[in-house]
């Protein structure tokens, strides 16, 4: 055979190599290392107490522990705020699907034909993009005590005498969750709309023929073809819903007032982090917050693939 | 004919309701933000006094006001928030859309396991390096540093897929293959002929990127600490701490303003186009 | 403007990991008769000619037969698993595309978007810093040859398809390459407009001076264009000749079947040597073949044998009132103007198709009708029914 020569051919590959060098020389030391360092001092005992530094000093899963261990108040802190971020993703996220749903229904319907649809969905996709910890500080002003809200309320008689509704629970929650659904119904309106555009018209049409009313055709053809979409969009905007962090920081100062109840798991990372400098602690709570998205992301992945199919 | 009627008027009904639902949602949207431009154009003692929904006097004063504050120099914090989400949006496309391109149209042995990677870490979310992230700045003095923000947005998972996905729907390798032919080195191909192509896309990222650098709280909230280095959302979240007894709450509504009106003046031009990434972005992915 | 040789190229697409744990399991399931080796796919294998300067080759083959992969081979848009590629006497395995002096005109156009017409056309000149007035004349020129001046400052989306294909032959032919290669590039336009472009490339062709290297799987394309035509299948050359050598003497049974519309008809039938004449014998019809036929066959020493008998659609005629002959079913008649094109059904099953000519006169066949057809023996083909060979070479 010829051909065995050392003769070099025409080939690009070296080209793939170079043009990923900076993404992956990036993420190897600004991502993955921080990472594996993050797991790493998850079983550390490594923290600042005044101006003594504890550790660092192995100390197997005792991180952990804690984590999980019961406090004062009879409750596990970790699971706590675990449900206090996931009560408060709920209530925003259930009225943001199914508003988001109705929305993307009417804008998408050919029989309704609505006018000024460009104006709206600029309008109600537009809080997205507003810096959340400015929208929670605008929130805490208007919900003050001398804010606009009571104001309102009292000059209207509805209330006796103005209320410090972050001093409660349940409308401290409400109020987080109503930030989240102001940010967020607008963009699932928008992916759901792309969704259902996305469906073969002549499907509706037939479907129409064959006797639907608007009723059946949303039932039997646009909810069985949008669920993919519509399952992806629901498990990331819980893997967001996770991260939940500036919007209850600002709006409870950082503690989770009241009672710690609008406290979240991100919120407790960054109590570890800017103050006692606890690295083991934080380790722990970012190895959780990592297996739990894990889990989901590998829920979103499998959507996916079945999309594909 | 009766039933042709009865069809007509309840169409007619079903689209009343719809305008209003569409209208309620709007309009809640639009309250709050009439609601903070009102409260930022009144003097302290309108706002502490009985509400209207008519404007103040005060707009300019408290603007101002806001500016020159001494506790939260404003100025400072959105030339700082300017300069890292600029740059980052800039480096974050670039690289991503590179990134992208080397994995679709170069073929080498490691390939499929670089657009398999850097998939299955799209994902995890940013706060799981943060500890190990924040740990390296303090060890090695690096805190306070803008560029330590804006490095790290070189490797951007999230823009690479999209970017992938756009690849796949638009560039032909043939293009490629053209302007090798023409004489075009790798390089100059992908600057030259395969950016261009990539234009809407890469405008949409930059667009996205810049309002999520310059949204973000988390990560510069741990890094930077002196007053000089500070970027919006932390100016924003130190209101929280003001003595509201004290504190002229027209500057304080005013700053809010300030901070949230770079990103809505932008969205009020290219709403249009935003809107269209978003569409998008959610078909394919 | 150059002569270019391929020696014994071979292209060898390595199998990905899922393909080889799939090798055995599912050949049944693959699509082309490519040959799998340990290395990968085969693609293109013992390819050699020697392109004359000036010459238009044309490949032509059904899909997945290679000939789009020898052309990226000779642009260098893919490496050559081995052989030798020589342009002007010069081994260019290796050498970039860029450096080969060649331009390529491909199936989609590969137009930049981004780019006017006329920076389409400069952009290679540009790359070669060429001076600006020279890139202007060279650009106007091409623009005039290909008919194109009016658009020159329009974005390539805002032309039609023909437009397009166009500008895209006017980026080839603007650099004057040594070798222009044509990867399909009539296949996206509707008929009409490829059979005027076709028209335009003959024409182009005097126009300018190169080698073409022209790949299609329209064998129509092929006939009309080229000087020597490559017929592939599987990776394989099957023939390499002019239009009318590959016609009328198709090297095997598959070119016979691929080269010619409507396609050859083929009858199983037996091959007898008597002294030195040859027969063949179909359907119990026996025709003498004629004296060259005879001539070559006997210079190779062919023996009575089964053989596949090729004849085409135009070369068979009808035997009215006549009970010999081969007895063919008539299904359906096709009146084709100047023509009749009768579908019937050979004695052992097969579609035949005859073609009769009219002279004007209303002659029709009854469907279900029989009909007795015979041919002459000096446009019959015989292959052999062992390795399909043309018996006479």
């Amino acid at each position: 055979m010829r051909g065995k020569n050392n003769r070099k051919s025409v080939s690009y590959a070296k080209w793939g190599y170079i043009f990923i060098i900076p993404f992956f020389v990036v993420y190897a030391i600004f991502t993955l290392y921080p990472q594996i360092l993050t797991f790493y001092n998850s079983f550390f005992e490594n923290y600042r107490e005044g101006l003594t530094q504890i550790g660092p000093n192995f100390v197997g899963f005792d991180n952990y522990i804690k984590l999980f261990t019961t406090s004062t108040d009879g409750m596990i802190d970790i699971v706590k705020y675990f449900s206090n971020t996931m009560i408060m993703w709920i209530i925003g996220a259930l009225p943001q699907f199914a508003i988001a749903l109705l929305l993307a229904l009417i804008f998408t319907s050919t029989r309704l034909k609505l006018k000024g649809q460009g104006f709206a969905k600029t309008v109600i996709y537009m809080p997205n993009l507003i810096m959340a910890s400015a929208f929670s500080m605008l929130f805490f002003s208007l919900f003050s005590t001398v804010g606009p809200i009571n104001q309102i309320l009292l000059a209207n008689g509805i209330l006796d005498k103005a209320v410090d509704f972050i001093a409660f629970k349940v409308p401290a929650r409400l109020l987080v969750a109503l930030m989240n659904f102001l940010m967020w119904f607008g963009n699932t309106t928008i992916v759901l709309m792309a969704g259902i555009m996305g469906i073969d018209e002549s499907l509706f049409e037939s479907a129409r023929i064959d006797g639907a009313s608007s009723g059946h055709v949303f039932k039997d053809i646009t909810l069985p073809l949008l669920r993919p979409i519509l399952v992806y969009a629901a498990i990331t905007s819980l893997i967001g819903g996770l991260q939940m962090f500036d919007v209850p920081q600002v709006l409870s100062k950082g503690i989770g007032m009241p009672n710690r109840t609008t406290f979240t798991v991100v919120m407790l990372l960054n109590n570890y982090l800017s103050g006692s400098k606890n690295y083991g602690m934080a380790g722990a709570v970012s190895v959780i917050l990592f297996i739990i998205t894990g889990i989901l992301s590998i829920i979103v992945f499998k959507v996916l693939q079945k999309k594909e199919d | 004919m009766d039933d042709n009627k009865k069809a007509a008027a309840k169409l007619i009904l079903t689209r009343f309701m719809a305008y209003v639902f569409v209208f309620f949602f709007c309009a809640l949207c639009i309250f709050f933000f009439y609601l903070l431009f009102i409260s930022a154009s009144k003097t302290n003692f309108q706002l502490q006094g009985k509400f209207s929904f008519l404007p103040g006097s005060n707009f300019i004063t408290n603007f101002k006001n806001a500016i020159d504050d001494t506790m939260i120099n404003i100025p400072v914090g959105m030339m700082n928030s300017f300069i890292v989400a600029s740059i980052s949006a800039i480096l974050t496309t670039y690289f991503s859309a590179l990134t992208a391109y080397a994995t679709y149209v170069y073929d080498f042995k490691l390939k499929k396991y670089v657009t398999t990677f850097i998939i299955a870490v799209m994902m995890i979310p940013p706060q799981v390096s943060a500890a190990g992230f924040v740990q390296l700045a303090f060890k090695y003095n690096l805190t306070n540093k803008l560029w330590m923000l804006i490095v790290p947005s070189i490797a951007a998972p999230a823009v690479y897929f999209y970017m992938k996905q756009y690849l796949e729907a638009t560039l032909q390798i043939e293009m490629v293959e053209a302007a090798r032919i023409d004489g075009s080195s790798e390089f100059a191909i992908f600057n030259r002929i395969v950016l261009p192509i990539m234009k809407p896309a890469v405008a949409v990222q930059m667009i996205f990127s810049f309002v999520a650098s310059w949204n973000n709280f988390f990560m510069p909230g741990l890094l930077l600490t002196k007053a000089e280095k500070k970027t919006v959302p932390i100016m924003i979240s130190q209101l929280r701490s003001a003595d509201f007894a004290k504190f002229d709450l027209g500057k304080m509504y005013m700053l809010i303003l300030l901070a949230i009106l770079p990103v809505m003046v932008v969205y009020l031009f290219l709403s249009k186009f935003i809107i269209k990434g978003v569409t998008s972005g959610s078909v394919k992915g | 403007m150059a002569k270019v040789q391929l020696k014994n190229i071979k292209k060898v697409y390595p199998l990905r990991d899922d393909q080889k744990k799939n090798k055995k399991s599912d050949t049944s399931q693959k699509k082309s008769n490519l040959e799998i080796t340990k290395d990968g796919v085969v693609a293109v294998q013992e390819f050699s000619i020697d392109i004359k300067d000036k010459e238009f080759i044309v490949l032509v083959g059904p899909s997945g037969c290679g000939k789009s992969t020898t052309l990226r081979m000779i642009a260098g848009l893919e490496d050559i698993t081995d052989g030798e590629l020589y342009i002007d006497d010069v081994l260019v395995n290796s050498v970039e595309p860029k450096d080969r002096d060649i331009a390529m005109v491909f199936q989609s156009y590969a137009l930049y978007p981004h780019m006017s017409v006329y920076d389409n056309i400069a952009y290679s000149l540009k790359l070669k810093h060429l001076p600006k007035d020279e890139i202007d004349r060279k650009v106007k020129e091409a623009a005039e040859i290909l008919d194109i001046t009016d658009y020159l400052n329009r974005k390539p989306k805002n032309l039609s398809g023909g437009q397009r294909q166009r500008v895209a032959i006017g980026r080839a032919i603007v650099r004057n390459p040594k070798v222009l290669l044509m990867d399909e590039p009539l296949s996206n336009l509707d008929a009409k407009l490829r059979n005027q472009m076709r028209a335009e490339i003959i024409k182009l062709r005097k126009k300018i001076d190169t080698t073409f290297v022209y790949v299609t799987h329209d064998q129509i394309e092929a006939m009309t264009l080229g000087d020597r035509i490559v017929v592939m299948k599987d990776g394989y050359i099957q023939q390499i000749g002019t239009p009318q050598e590959v016609f009328n003497h198709p090297a095997n049974l598959f070119v016979a079947g691929f080269i010619g519309t409507p396609r050859m008809n083929i009858f199983e039938g037996q091959l007898i040597k008597e002294g030195n004449t040859y027969s063949v014998l179909v359907d119990g019809h026996k025709v003498e073949l004629s004296e060259d036929k005879a001539q070559r066959m006997l210079s190779h020493n062919v023996e009575s044998q089964d053989v596949y008998v090729g004849v085409r659609p135009e070369h068979l005629y009808s035997l009215l009132n006549s009970e010999d002959g081969i007895a063919c079913k008539v299904d359906v008649c096709e009146l084709m103007g100047s023509d009749i094109h009768v579908h019937a059904t050979e004695p052992t099953g097969k579609d035949t198709i005859v073609i009769v000519p009219t002279h004007g006169k209303d002659i029709t066949f009854e469907s279900g009708s029989i009909m007795h057809v015979t041919f002459s023996g000096n446009i019959v083909h015989v292959f052999s029914k062992e390795n399909r060979k043309n018996l006479e070479y």
